[in-house]
């Protein structure tokens, strides 16, 4: 996997700062559409885990993906921003605690992912930054694509198939 | 560039990863694949009529306007290859050789080429590799002019406009060529001819005693014809003339017309989406300052306009998706050996682009079905007093707020014991099953995935892919699939389109305080339940929730179970009682919200995969909502086909038994006729409004007449039900306290006088009056009302 891939070419990029949990994450702000700020979520019954709900954009319906779900971690206590990444499908969302500042990051404080990340976050994570007091864990957004997370993070979803049998069936 | 010029109106796929083609190029490329279309058209018509001057110049014109440009641009394989088909298309034009089966087929392959080169400018920017096929090709349109009777060899290149213009005349009035070979009536348009059948002079044979047969007939047309043409100054003749490359010779409609992203009108539709949902909060905000109410309520008049003439600007003919298919039959016809005549019907029928698109695929194979499977061979025919030409027809209109696109073969029908025996081969149903199922429910096993009859696979058809994939394409835009069939007398496709993709008529129901939309299109009735009676009607016969309808066990379903939403205590609730395809089941949710026109937005992939959904809304409220598809879920919950459950239906209405709408108006329970309302809507109270004495609702740009008693009067924000009834071509509006229910119910007698009430029913076990808008002095509304009702009524 090319994990110091292209993003972190430039000698310096501006990325937006994101938190989930206690933990700091980040982006290319380039590829922000738009960053939605606690709007209303509409759970989606029998979707895959790592759907947060969906959210209204611009008249359109947007899937918005939990970064917390994609972890491993509970649903969020209360409302969370979104940012709105554009993907082959068209647009989708992200689900985050909150956004933060918009970052200069240098190229030469990148490291890629260690060896020992487990499989799942290997996925989409790509390395952080190494801060002066923290690391900032950078996201690829490509990765993120709700299609291609369906294949990549494959532990077997329940709920893309009929539910167990309340009446009528055999 | 990252997203101009991305899907046109036509032809052109949204782009993938397209290298920057420049606006010129973009430009000859439309048009060039616009002329094509036509060509294509022309072509096939062609043979039909294979000396229609008009058609001949227009094809010419098609293949002179692309060689033009082709040369200006410098695209020199697409300029040789136009050049070889119109030096072969001035021959036919001016009437020195006829066009032939041959012919026609040589110009169609050419046309395929100059269509491939085409796009690959458009992908790649360059027309690739000019090989050898090019130079077999324009060898072959080459000999084709010399099989020409009269051909002078000088005829190869563009002769002189003014030349092409007299000889052109001349010929129109002298040449026997010309005397136009009408079809006889039930002539076949599609002609399967012999490969490599001979040309010109051979063909003279039939032809001669056809006019024979028919002079009289044929003579006053041709000459009429002739004088036409040589009066009226044409368009083929002048545009050689001043050399002007493609556009010179278009229309003049284009003028009034232009092309306009697809991609922008999805924007403004969208946006229009979201103006209607501010609107709305606007409309909310200000309803209690008088001064805004106006204000408010232009708004909303011209945001409605907005949204319609939006929606307008999408519509398309059908003639978009139809005009491929003569091609399409000629070339099935001809390779399968069969005679076949296409028939085509309402052109006109307008649908949404995004519609037409969708419909375009699964059309296809339908009629390469009724071409491959329901035409019988010649021979077949012959044997069963058929004529040897086999029929389709395509047709399209409207019906109520759907098209209604037909796809009929006058073929030999489908075989339901083929089919019974392939679906148990299959493994699709038990033999046991199999044998009990009627010729209706057989019928439709054919849409089950892996369905094909064909013995023999062949290149057109039969290889197992078919019409599940017909199915899931229609159901998808929200339309239906019916199959008809007779032995011997062949089979119809019913493909029932909804207007525009973008907009349904839904109910909202809620469940553990989410919103979830029902199509209304599969929603027969309603029930609701109060607390015991949720626990005592609803019936289990083991895990198998029922409930008796009308003495009938309909199988029910639980939406919160179904969506695995957590459990509540038994509470009342409310049965929708669906009708996906044929299958029959309730579905219980918690409460029932409004019936709403809802904006359907696709879903991500992601979420269709659950099987569940068909996409989803956003309601005024700007609160989201989730749209069930009523068809995926009683396939998955193995709700089986029920078989009579129309003529029940009927019966039941023959039997004096009808629908009532249930409201509390007053404090008095009354009963509206379910087939006269048309929608129940909430309003604040100062949306009403006084015409003189009289209250009237400015709804959708009319004015409805409100009837009742309107209560809380001081209060503009206190929400009103004003219950929309239909009568003839207008509407009033009742005004009432509550919707309570549907119910069945059957009129006991004719009671009362003149004003409120004319009927009294039995519904729920309980005598319930039957309301009817009082027929007052107002002009508004007709005596006939009344009439009318009461007639229903017995």
């Amino acid at each position: 996997m090319s994990t110091a891939a292209r993003p972190v070419q430039a000698a310096d990029q501006e990325v937006c700062s994101l938190r989930v949990g206690d933990t700091q994450y980040a982006v290319p702000i380039a590829r922000v559409l738009e960053i939605l700020g606690k709007p209303q979520l509409q759970p989606v019954p029998l979707a895959p885990d790592f759907v947060g709900g969906l959210v209204h954009y611009r008249g359109e319906v947007l899937t918005a993906i939990s970064l917390r779900r994609l972890l491993g971690m509970d649903r969020a206590p209360s409302a969370q921003d979104v940012l709105v990444f554009e993907s082959a499908q068209g647009p989708f969302g992200l689900l985050v605690d909150s956004v933060g500042e918009v970052l200069s990051v240098s190229a030469a404080a990148h490291e890629p992912n260690p060896s020992t990340l487990d499989s799942c976050c290997q996925g989409i994570l790509m390395g952080a930054w190494k801060l002066p007091n923290r690391l900032l864990i950078a996201l690829d957004p490509e990765r993120l694509d709700p299609m291609r997370l369906v294949c990549a993070c494959a532990e077997p979803q329940n709920g893309t198939h009929e539910p167990a049998g309340d009446s009528g069936s055999r | 560039m990252p997203r101009t010029g991305a899907t046109h109106l036509k032809f052109f796929r949204p782009p993938t990863d397209k290298p920057s083609v420049d606006e010129l190029t973009r430009e000859f490329l439309l048009e060039s694949q616009e002329g094509l279309d036509r060509m294509e058209r022309g072509l096939t018509e062609l043979e039909l009529r294979p000396a229609d001057a008009e058609l001949l110049a227009e094809i010419f014109r098609s293949v002179h306007t692309i060689k033009g440009t082709t040369g200006f641009l410098g695209f020199p394989r697409l300029e040789s290859l136009s050049h070889a088909g119109e030096s072969l298309l001035v021959l036919l034009r001016d009437g020195r050789i006829r066009a032939d089966s041959d012919i026609v087929s040589e110009l169609l392959a050419l046309l395929d080429r100059l269509r491939g080169i085409l796009r690959s400018i458009e992908s790649s920017g360059g027309e690739g590799e000019a090989g050898l096929e090019d130079r077999v090709m324009i060898g072959r349109l080459e000999a084709l002019q010399r099989t020409a009777p009269v051909a002078g060899a000088e005829a190869q290149s563009a002769v002189e406009p003014a030349t092409v213009a007299g000889t052109g005349s001349a010929a129109r009035k002298g040449s026997p060529a010309r005397k136009a070979r009408k079809p006889r009536r039930g002539e076949p348009p599609v002609r399967v001819a012999p490969p490599g059948s001979q040309p010109g002079p051979a063909e003279a044979g039939p032809q001669g005693i056809e006019q024979a047969a028919q002079p009289a007939r044929e003579e006053p047309k041709a000459a009429s014809g002739g004088t036409d043409a040589a009066s009226i100054p044409r368009p083929e003749g002048a545009q050689p003339a001043n050399g002007a490359p493609a556009v010179a010779g278009e229309p003049a409609a284009a003028d009034s017309t232009l092309r306009v992203d697809v991609e922008l009108l999805n924007r403004i539709m969208n946006l229009v989406g979201e103006l209607v949902l501010t609107r709305n909060q606007v409309l909310q905000a200000t309803s209690a300052d008088a001064g805004f109410a106006p204000l408010g309520r232009r708004l909303d008049m011209v945001t409605a306009d907005l949204r319609e003439a939006v929606m307008k600007a999408r519509m398309q003919p059908v003639s978009h998706v139809f005009s491929r298919f003569p091609r399409l039959v000629r070339d099935l016809a001809h390779s399968l050996g069969k005679p076949v005549h296409l028939e085509m019907e309402g052109q006109e029928t307008e649908l949404d682009k995004s519609l037409l698109e969708a419909i375009r695929d699964p059309l296809t194979h339908a009629i390469r079905n009724a071409v491959d499977h329901g035409i019988e061979s010649p021979g077949d025919r012959a044997a069963a007093g058929k004529p040897d030409e086999g029929l389709v027809r395509l047709s399209a209109r409207h019906e109520s707020s759907h098209v209604l696109v037909e796809v009929r073969d006058d073929g030999a029908g489908m075989n339901i014991g083929r089919i019974r025996a392939k679906a148990v081969d299959r493994g699709l149903v038990s033999a046991a099953r199999a044998a009990q199922m009627s010729e209706r429910e057989i019928l439709q096993l054919v849409f089950l995935p892996g369905f094909s009859t064909a013995e023999a696979v062949t290149s057109v058809s039969g290889r197992g892919v078919g019409m599940d994939v017909v199915r899931t394409n229609i159901e998808r835009i929200g339309g239906k699939v019916e199959i008809d069939s007779q032995a011997g007398r062949g089979t119809t496709l019913r493909l029932r389109i909804p207007l525009t993709l973008a907009i349904i008529p839904a109910l909202i129901v809620r469940s553990r305080g989410q919103n979830f939309a029902i199509p209304q299109s599969a929603l027969i009735e309603l029930v609701h339940l109060g607390a015991e009676e949720a626990a005592s009607r609803i019936e289990w016969l083991e895990n198998a929730a029922l409930y008796r309808l009308r003495g009938r066990l309909l199988p029910l379903l639980f939406l919160d179970r179904l969506l695995r939403q957590p459990a509540r205590e038994a509470a009342e609730c409310d049965i929708a009682i669906l009708n996906a395809d044929g299958r029959r089941f309730g579905l219980v949710v918690d409460s029932l919200a409004d019936p709403q026109e809802i904006v359907v937005k696709p879903l991500a992939a992601v979420l269709r995969e659950t099987g569940v959904y068909a996409g989803a809304t956003i309601l005024g409220s700007g609160e989201m909502a989730l749209i069930l598809h009523p068809g995926a879920i009683a396939l998955s919950a193995g709700i089986g086909l029920t078989e009579e459950a129309p003529e029940e239906c009927d019966q039941a209405a023959a039997a004096g038994r009808d629908d009532f709408l249930l409201v509390e108006s007053g404090n008095r329970r009354t009963a509206l006729p379910l087939e006269t309302v048309l929608r129940i809507e909430r309003i604040p109270r100062s949306r009403i409004e006084h015409a003189g004495s009289r209250a009237v609702l400015r709804f959708e740009k009319e004015l409805l007449p409100l009837e009742g008693e309107i209560e809380d009067y001081d209060n503009p924000e206190a929400p009103t039900n004003v219950v929309v009834c239909r009568e003839g071509g207008r509407q009033v509006g009742l005004v009432v306290s509550r919707v309570l229910d549907v119910a069945p119910g059957s009129a006991l007698q004719e009671a009362g006088t003149g004003t409120l009430s004319t009927g009294v029913a039995l519904l729920r076990d309980r005598v319930t009056e039957i309301v009817r808008p009082a027929s007052g002095p107002e002009p508004e509304l007709p005596e006939d009302f009344a009439g009318e009702l009461a007639e229903a009524r017995i």
